[in-house]
C-alpha cells in the first residue's frame, strides 16, 4: 500500500507534517500515521498562545487501541488549532493533510526546517 | 467413600483421563509431564507444600468448624460498612454462571448482558449524584477516595498538592488516601469538625491556593447528615479545588443532589445495596463531572451500535487504563468489583424509587429512635450531637467505653468503641427487630 | 462446532433487551420526609420493575453473556479455569458475614481462616510472609511496591526508577508511576526472555525493584532467574514477581526459591474464583522475612492458640479501606484445600500439557517455545483482531488479541487444565476454520453472538455512558 506524500511539505520521522511559508507553519500527521492509527476518536491541542519547541510533544492522538504523542517540526508560538477535529476527530482519517491539519505556528526560526524530511526521504522511510 | 469422586489424586476439576494425557503427550513429544516443564535444576522445588487435599464434603465441613468460633453476635456496627437486607432474587440472578464466571467484556459482542447490566449500574449513580459520568466500579469507598486525589492532579485548572479531609474520618480510609497521596506527592491534611458537622469558617481558614481538593462525606463517619455542603463547595472552588464528596445509594437516594452542592467527583462504597456485610467486602463508587471524562480511573461502558443498527454496548475510552497507556494510565486498575456492582444495580432496581426513598427514611428515623432510647437510659446521653443522622450515631456514657462494648459482647451485641466514654451505635432494616433486647441489654451495661 | 447466542430483540428492531429504565422508570417526588427540605433532594428517578420483570431482565442478560461455564475461554494471562460450585457456597455462609469493626476476641474464626491461608499462599509461593488485603492483582502490585519503596527509604536510600521488560502486562507500568517512580522499559531479547546485557545496562544505583512475570507472558520460563536475581540484587534493588502466571508452575518451582523478594498472587486466575464480569478478585502479597515489617496494617498472626490482628513495625498502611476481599479470600482457601498438593501440581502439569497439545494443533504460526500455561500464536497476515471476532462464530471465546506486541498479530492462548482433550480439539478446530477464513468473511465476523460488530470508533468519539446521555441524543 502506498500513501500520499505531498511534495510540498517537510517531515519528521514520527509521522508529524509541516508546511513553512514564510514566518508561519501548519502542522498535522501524515496518510501514513492515521492509517497505522486506525480510527482516530480524540484528539489532544494545546491552546493558542502556547510555545511550542522543535521535537517535543505538544498533544496526543488517541484511536481505539493506541495512543500517540504528537511533535513540533518546528519550535513557534501556536497562533491556531483546528477546533473542528475537537468534534470530529475522524477528519484526521480522512483528509490528514487537509482539513485534518492541526495547528498553525508563528516561527521562530525558519532555518529549523532544514533539518527535517524531504518528501523522498519520508516516502523512503514508510517503505 | 460417598463424599469423594474419581480423581484419588490430582485436581478434580482438571478432566484429562490417563489415556487422555499420555496420547496428549504423544502428541506433543513428551515423555511425561514433568518434561514439559522448563525449569533450570537450581531453582525447581523438589519438597512439598504440605497441603492435605480434602473431598468437597471435607472442605465444607473445615471452613463450617473454623467459622464457628465466631462469637454469635447482634452487630449494630457501621462506620462505612452496613448491613441491609439483600432479597433472595439478588442472590439467584447474580449466581447464574453466565455472569458470575464471565471475564471483563473485551469481546463486547458475545458480552451485551454483562454490559448492558454495568451501563445500567453507571445510568444509576448518575441519577443519585447528578453528575455525568460514573464508572464501573473502584475496589471500594477508600480506593475511590484515594483516585479521587490523583485525579486532582490531572485535572488542569487545579494546582494544588494538599488534600483537605475531615477530622472525622474512618482511620482506615485515611490510611489507604495515604498511601495513593504517596506517589503524586501530595499532602493529606484534616480540617476540624464541630458538634459533628465541618466547621466551615476554620475550613475556610485553611484552605489555600495550594488545595488540590477538599473531601467531605454526607453522611459522615459518625453518621451525621452535614449541613453545610453548599458552602464547602463554594470554598473549594473558590480556590480551584475539587470537591468531592463521600457518601453512599442509599443516602443518596433522599440527602441533597451532589450536583446541586457543588461536587465534581463523588466517592463511596455501594456494596451495602447488594451484597451487605461481608467483613468489609466493598464496592467503590466514583462518579465525576463530564469535563473530567478522560482523566476518569477504571472502566467504562458506553453505548454505540453494531453492524445490525442495533443499539449495543462496549468498554469504551480503553486509552485511559493501563493495558493502553501504560505508566501514562489515569490508574493501575485492571480487575475491579464489576459482579458486586451488578448485584447493586439488581438490588436498587428491586427497590425501585420508592423503595430506596423509604429505606433511606428508616435510617433517618430508625437511629432518630434509638437514639432517643438510649438517651433516656441513665449514664448515656445519645446522639451527642444534635443533627440529623443517617443509621448510626454516637453515644456518650458514663462507663468507659471499652467495657461497654465488652459487656455488650457478652449480652451477644457489638457496637463500635470511639473514645473513652464514646459508643457508636448503628441500625438498619436487619437489626431493627432486636432493637428492644439491645435497648435492655444496654440498659444493663450502662449502669 | 457452531453457536448462537441468545438474542432478545426489541420490536421497535434499533436495539436488543431495552434498558431497565425503558421498561419501568418512575419518578418519586420526595415529600414528608424526616428530615428538613433543605437536606433533601426534590425526587428520584429509576427504573421500579416488579420481582418477576426484574428476573426476567436480568435472566435474559445472562443469556446475551459468555462465561467459563458457556464454553472455552482460552484467554491469555487470564487464566479462565473452571470456577468450582461449592466455593460460592463456602463464601456465601452466613457466619462469613460479619462485620469488619468486631473486636478480635470475636472473630477468632475468621482470624484462623485468614491465618491458615497466609500460611498456605507463602508455601506455595515460598514466601516468609503473606497479606491478604489487597483486593486485586494491580492493588497487589502497588502494594508489593510501596513495600519496597519502603524498604529502600527504611536503609535511607533513595532510588527512582523500577525496571519493567517491554513485554509485562500494562499494570506493572502503571503501578510503578502510580507509585511515584520513573519507569525504564526492557528490551526483549531475541528468544523472547530478558536480555542480560540490556538488564545489565538498565539496573544500577537508582533501580527500585524489577518486576517480572514468570513464565513471562509468551508462557517462556526464564532460565536465567538466578543471574537477573543476582543482577538487581547485587545493585541494591529488590525483585518483584507478578503473580499473573503463577498457574504455570505449582510445584515445580517457587518465586521465593527463584531470588524473588516480593509477589504477588492472582487467585482469581490460578486459585480458580470466579472473575465476575470484571471483579471481584484478590491480590494478596507474600515477601520475604525481611520485608515483613513494611506490610500493610493490620496484619493477622497467631500468639498462644488465638488470633489477632497487629500493626506491623514499618507498616506501608492500608491499600484497601478494610481487610480486602474477603469472600474471594474465603473462596481461595476453599479452592487450594479441596485441591492439596497433589491437585495443585496436577492442575499446572494439565495447564501445560494443554497449551502445549494446543499449540501442536494449531495452523497458525507458534514461534518461541518451549511453552508453560500459555503461546502466543500469530495470524500471520489476517488481523488477530478479526480473526477473534470469527471464532465468536465457532463456539469459543477467542484469546487475548495483539498483545504481547512482540509476536505480530498475536493470539494469545491459554486455555487452562479445565478443559478437556475434546473440547481442545473444538478449540484447535475453531483456530484452523478461521485461519482458512477470507477477510470477509472475517470483517463480517461475529454473525452468532447476540450482537453483530460493534462501532468502537462511534462508542469513543460520541461517548454515552448512561441512559440519560441517551436521551439527549
Amino acid at each position: 500500500m502506498s500513501f500520499d506524500v505531498p511534495d510540498d511539505l517537510r517531515y519528521l520521522e514520527s509521522h508529524e507534517w509541516v508546511r513553512v511559508a514564510g514566518d508561519t507553519a501548519k502542522v498535522g500527521i501524515t496518510a501514513f500515521a492515521q492509517d497505522e492509527l486506525g480510527d482516530v476518536v480524540f484528539v489532544e491541542l494545546p491552546e493558542e498562545g502556547a510555545e511550542l519547541t522543535a521535537g517535543e510533544d505538544f498533544g496526543v492522538v488517541e484511536s481505539i487501541k493506541a495512543v500517540s504523542d504528537v511533535y513540533a517540526p518546528v519550535s513557534g508560538t501556536v497562533t491556531a488549532v483546528n477546533d473542528r477535529l475537537r468534534d470530529e476527530p475522524e477528519l484526521l482519517n480522512e483528509d490528514p493533510f487537509g482539513d485534518g491539519w492541526m495547528l498553525k505556528l508563528e516561527v521562530d526560526d525558519e532555518s529549523e526546517t532544514d533539518d527535517l524530511l524531504s518528501p523522498d526521504a519520508y516516502r523512503d522511510q514508510i517503505e | 467413600m460417598s463424599d469423594s469422586d474419581s480423581h484419588a489424586t490430582g485436581s478434580p476439576y482438571a478432566p484429562q483421563t490417563a489415556a487422555e494425557t499420555a496420547a496428549m503427550l504423544d502428541a506433543v513429544g513428551a515423555d511425561d509431564l514433568e518434561s514439559l516443564f522448563d525449569v533450570p535444576e537450581s531453582v525447581a522445588f523438589d519438597g512439598e507444600f504440605g497441603i492435605d487435599a480434602r473431598s468437597e464434603r471435607a472442605a465444607r465441613r473445615e471452613v463450617a468448624g473454623l467459622l464457628g468460633r465466631n462469637a454469635d453476635l447482634t452487630e449494630f456496627l457501621g462506620r462505612g460498612h452496613y448491613d441491609h437486607y439483600v432479597p433472595s432474587v439478588v442472590d439467584d440472578l447474580a449466581s447464574r454462571s453466565e455472569f458470575l464466571t464471565s471475564y471483563t467484556q473485551y469481546q463486547p459482542e458475545v458480552a451485551q448482558g454483562f454490559l448492558q447490566a454495568l451501563f445500567e449500574f453507571q445510568s444509576m449513580l448518575v441519577e443519585l449524584t447528578g453528575l455525568g459520568v460514573a464508572n464501573c466500579s473502584m475496589y471500594d469507598d477508600a480506593t475511590a477516595l484515594g483516585e479521587a486525589a490523583t485525579l486532582s492532579q490531572r485535572v488542569r485548572s487545579v494546582s494544588g498538592d494538599r488534600i483537605l479531609v475531615p477530622e472525622h474520618l474512618r482511620e482506615g480510609k485515611r490510611a489507604v488516601l495515604s498511601n495513593y497521596a504517596d506517589g503524586p506527592d501530595l499532602t493529606v491534611e484534616s480540617y476540624p469538625m464541630t458538634h459533628g458537622v465541618v466547621d466551615v469558617p476554620a475550613l475556610a481558614d485553611q484552605i489555600g491556593d495550594d488545595t488540590a481538593m477538599v473531601y467531605a462525606e454526607s453522611p459522615t463517619v459518625r453518621g451525621v447528615i452535614e449541613e453545610r455542603l453548599g458552602a464547602i463547595g463554594d470554598l473549594a472552588h473558590d480556590h480551584e479545588a475539587l470537591f468531592c464528596l463521600g457518601s453512599d445509594p442509599i443516602a443518596l437516594s433522599l440527602l441533597e443532589r451532589p450536583a446541586d452542592v457543588g461536587a465534581d467527583v463523588v466517592v463511596g462504597d455501594a456494596a451495602s445495596l447488594g451484597t451487605g456485610t461481608a467483613y468489609g467486602f466493598g464496592l467503590g463508587m466514583f462518579v465525576t463531572r463530564e469535563e473530567y471524562l478522560r482523566q476518569v480511573p477504571g472502566r467504562l461502558v458506553g453505548a454505540s451500535e453494531d453492524a445490525a443498527d442495533r443499539r449495543a454496548y462496549t468498554l469504551t475510552l480503553q486509552t485511559r487504563e493501563q493495558h493502553i497507556r501504560k505508566e501514562r494510565a489515569t490508574s493501575n486498575i485492571c480487575t475491579n468489583q464489576a459482579w458486586v456492582a451488578l448485584r447493586t444495580a439488581m438490588h436498587a432496581a428491586w427497590l425501585g424509587p420508592d423503595g430506596l426513598v423509604d429505606l433511606a427514611e428508616d435510617c433517618v428515623t430508625r437511629a432518630r429512635d434509638l437514639a432517643g432510647r438510649l438517651d433516656d437510659i441513665v449514664g448515656v446521653k445519645a446522639p451527642i450531637h444534635g443533627r440529623h443522622h443517617f443509621r448510626e450515631f454516637l453515644a456518650r456514657t458514663d462507663q468507659p467505653a471499652s467495657a461497654i462494648v465488652a459487656d455488650l459482647a457478652a449480652e451477644g451485641f457489638a457496637v463500635h468503641a470511639v473514645d473513652d466514654h464514646l459508643v457508636q451505635v448503628c441500625v438498619t432494616e436487619t437489626t431493627a427487630d432486636a432493637t428492644d433486647e439491645f435497648v435492655a441489654a444496654f440498659r444493663e451495661v450502662a449502669k | 462446532m457452531k453457536y448462537d447466542q441468545a438474542r432478545w430483540t426489541d420490536n421497535s428492531d434499533d436495539r436488543y433487551e431495552p434498558l431497565l429504565s425503558e421498561k419501568a422508570n418512575e419518578t418519586f417526588d420526595i415529600e414528608d420526609s424526616p428530615l428538613p427540605d433543605d437536606l433533601t433532594r426534590d425526587s428520584l428517578s429509576l427504573p421500579d420493575p416488579a420481582e418477576p420483570e426484574l428476573a426476567r431482565h436480568y435472566t435474559r442478560l445472562s443469556q446475551m453473556n459468555y462465561g467459563v461455564e458457556s464454553g472455552p475461554f482460552p484467554l491469555g494471562s487470564c487464566t479462565m479455569k473452571y470456577n468450582p460450585s461449592f466455593t460460592e457456597d463456602v463464601a456465601a455462609r452466613a457466619d462469613a458475614a460479619i462485620h469488619p469493626d468486631r473486636p478480635d476476641s470475636t472473630v477468632q474464626g475468621t482470624l484462623a481462616l485468614c491465618h491458615r491461608l497466609q500460611d498456605y499462599l507463602g508455601r506455595i509461593g515460598g514466601m516468609d510472609a503473606v497479606t491478604l488485603q489487597p483486593p486485586a492483582g494491580a492493588a497487589g502490585e502497588f502494594t508489593g511496591i510501596q513495600i519496597a519503596k519502603a524498604y529502600h527509604e527504611h536503609n535511607d536510600d533513595e532510588r527512582s526508577e523500577v525496571v519493567i521488560p517491554d513485554s509485562a502486562h500494562g499494570t506493572n507500568f502503571a503501578t510503578a508511576a502510580m507509585a511515584g517512580y520513573e519507569v525504564v522499559e526492557l528490551p526483549s531479547g531475541d528468544d523472547g526472555r530478558v536480555d542480560i546485557e540490556a538488564l545489565e545496562a538498565a539496573v544500577g544505583d537508582d533501580t527500585a525493584a524489577l518486576m517480572l512475570t514468570n513464565p513471562n507472558t509468551l508462557g517462556l520460563f526464564e532460565r536465567d532467574i538466578e543471574h537477573v536475581a543476582d543482577i538487581v540484587h547485587d545493585a541494591g534493588g529488590l525483585l518483584y514477581y507478578d503473580g499473573a502466571n503463577l498457574n504455570a508452575l505449582l510445584g515445580r518451582a517457587r518465586p521465593g526459591d527463584m531470588g524473588f523478594d516480593v509477589m504477588h498472587y492472582n487467585v482469581h486466575k490460578t486459585f480458580a474464583t470466579p472473575h465476575g464480569g470484571g471483579g471481584p478478585g484478590a491480590g494478596p502479597v507474600g515477601v520475604r522475612e525481611e520485608l515483613s515489617q513494611f506490610l500493610p496494617n493490620p496484619h493477622v498472626r497467631e500468639r498462644g492458640g488465638n488470633y489477632e490482628h497487629y500493626e506491623p513495625d514499618h507498616s506501608i498502611g492500608k491499600v484497601h479501606g478494610f481487610y480486602g476481599n474477603w469472600p474471594v479470600l474465603l473462596k481461595t482457601f476453599a479452592y487450594i484445600a479441596r485441591l492439596g498438593d497433589d491437585g495443585l501440581r496436577d492442575a499446572s502439569a494439565k495447564a501445560v500439557l494443554n497449551a502445549n497439545y494446543l499449540a501442536e494443533q494449531i495452523e497458525y504460526e507458534v514461534p518461541f517455545g518451549p511453552f508453560h500455561h500459555e503461546f502466543v500464536a500469530s495470524a500471520g497476515e489476517q488481523d488477530a483482531a478479526d480473526a477473534a471476532k470469527r471464532m465468536l462464530d465457532y463456539g469459543v471465546h477467542p484469546p487475548t488479541t495483539k498483545w504481547p506486541e512482540i509476536v505480530d498479530e498475536a493470539l494469545m492462548t491459554e486455555p487452562t487444565e479445565s478443559e478437556t482433550r475434546r473440547s481442545l480439539d473444538q478449540l484447535a478446530a475453531a483456530f484452523n476454520a478461521v485461519a482458512s477464513d477470507s477477510d470477509a468473511e472475517l470483517a463480517d465476523a461475529p454473525l452468532r453472538p447476540a450482537a453483530k460488530r460493534i462501532d468502537q470508533a462511534t462508542a469513543a468519539r460520541n461517548p454515552r455512558l448512561s441512559w440519560q446521555a441517551l436521551d439527549d441524543t
